[in-house]
């Protein structure tokens, strides 16, 4: 990670709401975090899913928490395009014309609910997209360059948080010394080990880590998300940066083992039988 | 002469802009220009994302170690001090720059080159990137190149404002996010594809752009469907599958 860049600065907002929670990093932080930084009055997210039924991961109030019920009842609106889509969708003002076409029972009941103004940002890292985090304002707001960066920021970090309360599902130890410090069970991420990245973001050698998931699907025999996940997994119990073991795996210079892998952490829709070469 | 191949070039590229066009393939495109126009060795188009992470977008060849040469340049290198003042950089001889970059000039050397450049992608006040170029001694760099250089840097900057994603998409930062998450697509497909083929990474590439031509689809959607084997390609999934 860049010292000083937009993802620490975001980051550091995040922990520090979960310091104030006295609790472990979680998603709900990277709401109220978000709540605090930008022009927004409340936040949600919600955990979505082509082969499974999507639902509401947390919210910071009861509007936000209204509208991810709203948007996943009604299959419609900014959270459920920017899942198909897979990109922002901003909306400044859902009184404008052309929204109340586009999500026409959303918009009216969103506007009933409370709210004016709906953002919604995709997590993602290409295929995998766990889910949504949404912003909403109870008046008509446009989000500048900085503060849609700064959402996607949020929505980065949220994306990362997720993907490893699942390696804490994987019974990884993290390295470092704080191994055994996991009983606090899966919806945490594991996020207070000792080392000094609490998030280790994907950085500066991107391709790398990318190339190596593919490469993992064929040698493992699973799922994308899955193999990103046993990439972070290998890199959380031995300490290492997640750039240094997936130069490894591209390079041919590590294998990981197959199938060391509890089956309950495999999406039933996202494994490919793969064939051996 | 050249002047002639250069002037075709533009307007091939600028023929390529159409309505709908594929970004990466543009991309590579214009890298592979470069190698031929500017006489250089290897080009890449490298992005700032939204947190000054530069991230290579196309490259004239796709093997690990080119984009290893890209990646490090987060830490020192010509991009990473054009992307910083937004000024282009030019080294003739990359052994006078052994002390400012030496993680950057040891591992060029190695891998052949002798000199660099780097133009600025400028847009307005800001700077999104860089187009990065590298010589090998037989060919070095041309002062008199240096302002198409610039051209075709300003070319990709312009293809990266012409992609229309939705039909909201109007920000900046929305273009980036959607040309980005195609550029993790590919590499993503890459890595899979190179594994079960027994390939390097820019054969692969090569594959997944000529399934996308042959089937006029886009690179990264193609990259998709191979990766979430969400349908059939024909010749791209697994044969028994």
């Amino acid at each position: 990670m860049i010292p000083g860049s937009r993802s620490a600065r975001i980051q550091a907002l995040v922990a520090e709401q979960a310091a104030l929670r006295g609790a472990r990093v979680g998603v709900l932080d990277v709401c109220t975090a978000a709540v605090a930084a930008l022009p927004v009055a409340g936040a949600g997210m919600s955990a979505m899913s082509r082969g499974r039924a999507s639902h509401p991961l947390c919210s910071t109030d009861s509007v936000s928490q209204h509208l991810e019920e709203l948007q996943l009842t009604l299959g419609e609106g900014p959270c459920v395009d920017a899942y198909v889509l897979g990109t922002t969708v901003l909306c400044p003002d859902l009184l404008a014309g052309e929204l109340q076409r586009q999500w026409t029972v959303f918009a009216d009941a969103a506007l009933e609910a409370g709210a004016r103004a709906v953002f919604a940002f995709p997590l993602q890292i290409g295929t995998i997209s766990p889910g949504v985090l949404d912003l909403y304002s109870s008046s008509s707001v446009e989000l500048d360059a900085d503060e849609v960066a700064d959402a996607m920021a949020f929505a980065d970090t949220a994306t990362l948080l997720l993907l490893d309360a699942r390696v804490s599902e994987t019974g990884v130890t993290f390295g470092t010394g704080a191994s055994g410090t996991d009983e606090a069970g899966p919806s945490t991420s594991g996020t207070d080990r000792p080392d000094a990245a609490p998030f280790d973001d994907l950085g500066a050698y991107r391709a790398e880590i990318d190339q190596a998931t593919g490469i993992l699907m064929v040698q493992l025999g699973v799922g994308f998300e899955e193999a990103f996940i046993r990439l972070r997994a290998h890199a959380y119990a031995r300490g290492i940066r997640i750039s240094v073991v997936a130069a490894d795996v591209v390079a041919h210079r590590l294998r990981l083992p197959r199938g060391t892998t509890p089956s309950d952490i495999q999406p039933p829709d996202a494994r490919p039988p793969e064939e051996e070469p | 002469m050249k002047e002639q191949l250069m002037a075709r070039t533009f307007v091939e590229l600028a023929d390529s802009l159409v309505a709908d066009f594929d970004l990466i393939d543009f991309l590579r495109l214009l890298t592979d220009r470069c190698v031929d126009l500017l006489d250089a060795s290897a080009a890449g188009v490298l992005l700032a994302d939204p947190d000054g992470v530069l991230r290579v977008m196309a490259a004239s060849d796709e093997r690990v170690r080119l984009l290893e040469l890209f990646q490090l340049q987060n830490h020192e290198g010509p991009c990473l001090d054009c992307f910083h003042t937004g000024i282009a950089v030019s080294v003739h001889d990359l052994r006078d720059e052994a002390t400012r970059w030496p993680l950057f000039t040891a591992q060029a050397q190695s891998g052949g080159f002798t000199a660099v450049q780097a133009l600025p992608m400028r847009l307005r006040d800001e700077v999104v990137g860089a187009l990065n170029l590298f010589h090998t001694a037989p060919a070095p760099i041309s002062p008199a190149a240096t302002p198409f250089a610039q051209a075709l840097a300003d070319v990709a900057t312009i293809s990266l404002l012409q992609q229309r994603t939705t039909e909201r998409s109007t920000l900046l930062n929305e273009q980036l996010q959607t040309a980005l998450t195609s550029r993790v697509l590919i590499e993503q497909a890459k890595g899979k594809l190179a594994e079960r083929r027994h390939t390097d990474m820019e054969q692969a590439f090569t594959t997944l752009r000529a399934y996308a031509r042959s089937h006029n689809r886009r690179i990264s959607d193609v990259a998709r469907a191979f990766i979430d084997e969400t349908e059939f390609l024909p010749g791209l999934s697994s044969r028994s599958s």
